[in-house]
């Protein structure tokens, strides 16, 4: 096998997750396991969202998460808004706000919530008013048109290889839209987004430690693009934007 | 996995071609570059063509990339919706020592494991003998072991174990010790590597990378992640394959250049 190089540390993971998971809730997902996911695979900084705000409530979630990362300085903290009740979303956009958080995680296709519902509309409006960087999960050929023309800035955390045209076809028009590494797993699927519309729409996303870690460290360490490159998708302009001071 | 294996590898899932994505994969070089940078020793390919669109076209135009690609080896594709088709591919190609199994999709000729029709293509292969790499996605692959169990001369392979599926997997490894599991699949759950790395016996896992369409990174980053004896990297990395086809791994040696550092470079 070959012997992976020596390419420095990843900066910011997008997608880290903490607290529990139902669906496979023999997997750890402490903070203790995340940390030590994160460091073994040299990725030295991480926005962090507790799981609890996805599944079942987003104000105790958000306070979750505020408490773990006031006890790491690499981790900047993520708020979520329950889709399935955004009344709340206001205020707890707002105390998020308060808390210095800059990054709002949406679950919309892990809650159910059609994306032309009410619920998204108000929170991305949330979000955009606030200048928030946008996290979400979804189908991106799907889910699209509720963040253009907005000048949002959002990451779309499951871009899939055998979807990439798709998103270069937006990026091209959407100077903020972004996508984790994730799922971009052909031997060219970095590369050609870089070379499509540049390495400022790609950012190095893991979903640790849900999943493993390895296949996206991996594909982007090993990515051919230049020391540039590579490290504006392993923080960069994402950094600048979602990490709490 | 330690990440400095440096043994054999052989690639049980493979392919050849190009595909109607938005990547730059089809040539034959492009298998040749993932295999010197993974060094990989041998790959086992089908020709996409052949999996997505027309099974006996596709495996000829495959059949004429061997004679310079020494490390290339082929799954004949069989569409189960035309078995003696198949049969007559499989008869002619596998008389080849650049042949050595049977490759099956369902998605495209849009028969399931379950259907009678696969039931036919079964029994055509176990007349054969054949070893086979079968599609599965979801609780199908209960199936697939129910389909090798009744024909003691068929031996298959799970293709992406199961992927969302990985518990049925998992059992299905449990019904019949002729089904082995390659776990090559954009689904990197942690949990998915770990149960069957822990539950599965390790003479039944192969490596596959499902490339040229994904990365050899995701198969291998997925093993790195589970906690392996050297002996069981070496026999889920190669020694499972070798004796499964009847393979060694130097024999692709004159394709191989992995060996040099200077074949592995960042740009």
């Amino acid at each position: 096998m070959y012997r992976p190089l020596p390419t420095g540390p990843i900066a910011l993971d997008c997608d880290v997750l903490v607290g529990t998971w139902p669906a496979q809730a023999d997997i750890d997902l402490s903070p203790e396991k995340a940390a030590a996911t994160l460091a073994e695979a040299d990725v030295t900084g991480a926005l962090v969202c507790s799981a609890r705000g996805a599944w079942f409530d987003d104000v105790d979630g958000l306070a979750e998460t505020l408490s773990l990362a006031a006890d790491r300085p690499a981790w900047s903290p993520v708020v979520t808004v329950n889709l399935r009740n955004a009344l709340r979303a206001e205020e707890l956009l707002a105390t998020a706000s308060n808390a210095g958080v800059r990054t709002l995680r949406l679950f919309g296709a892990l809650q159910g919530v059609p994306i032309a519902s009410p619920a998204y509309r108000h929170t991305i409006t949330l979000a955009a008013a606030a200048g928030i960087t946008i996290l979400t999960d979804g189908d991106v050929r799907e889910i699209w048109p509720a963040f253009a023309g907005q000048g949002l800035r959002v990451v779309f955390l499951d871009v899939h290889a055998y979807h990439l045209a798709d998103f270069i076809l937006l990026a091209r028009e959407e100077p903020g839209f972004v996508s984790s590494t994730r799922l971009l797993n052909a031997p060219d699927s970095i590369e050609r987004l870089v070379g499509e519309v540049g390495a400022q729409h790609a950012a190095f996303g893991s979903r640790a430690p849900l999943h493993a870690i390895a296949p996206s460290t991996l594909r982007l360490r090993h990515a051919r693009i230049s020391a540039e490159d590579r490290a504006t998708i392993g923080g960069g302009w994402l950094t600048d934007t979602t990490v709490t001071p | 996995m330690s990440p400095d294996y440096d043994g054999p590898i052989i690639d049980v899932h493979g392919h050849w071609g190009p595909w109607f994505f938005a990547m730059d994969i089809g040539s034959v070089e492009e298998n040749e570059r993932l295999l010197d940078y993974y060094g990989i020793d041998l790959q086992i390919v089908s020709a996409s063509e052949a999996v997505v669109y027309d099974a006996p076209g596709g495996n000829a135009r495959l059949d004429a990339v061997f004679a310079e690609h020494p490390r290339l080896r082929g799954y004949v594709v069989v569409n189960p919706n035309t078995p003696e088709v198949g049969r007559a591919d499989a008869e002619r190609f596998l008389a080849s020592d650049r042949w050595v199994g049977v490759k099956i999709h369902t998605t495209y000729p849009g028969r399931s494991i379950a259907s009678p029709q696969m039931r036919d293509t079964f029994d055509m292969l176990e007349a054969l003998h054949a070893v086979v790499l079968v599609h599965t996605w979801g609780p199908d692959v209960l199936d697939l072991a129910a389909l090798v169990a009744d024909r003691p001369h068929v031996t298959a392979i799970a293709a992406h174990a199961g992927a969302t599926s990985w518990d049925g997997a998992i059992e299905a490894a449990g019904l019949t010790d002729r089904l082995y599991l390659e776990l090559s699949c954009s689904i990197t759950d942690l949990a998915r590597v770990l149960r069957i790395t822990e539950q599965v016996d390790h003479r039944r896992l192969l490596l596959g990378t499902d490339a040229t369409l994904i990365d050899p990174a995701v198969a291998i980053g997925l093993y790195q992640s589970a906690d392996l004896s050297a002996e069981s990297r070496e026999l889920i990395f190669w020694r499972n394959a070798a004796e499964l086809f009847g393979l060694d791994p130097r024999a692709g040696e004159n394709g191989r250049d992995h060996r040099n550092p200077s074949a592995v470079k960042e740009q």
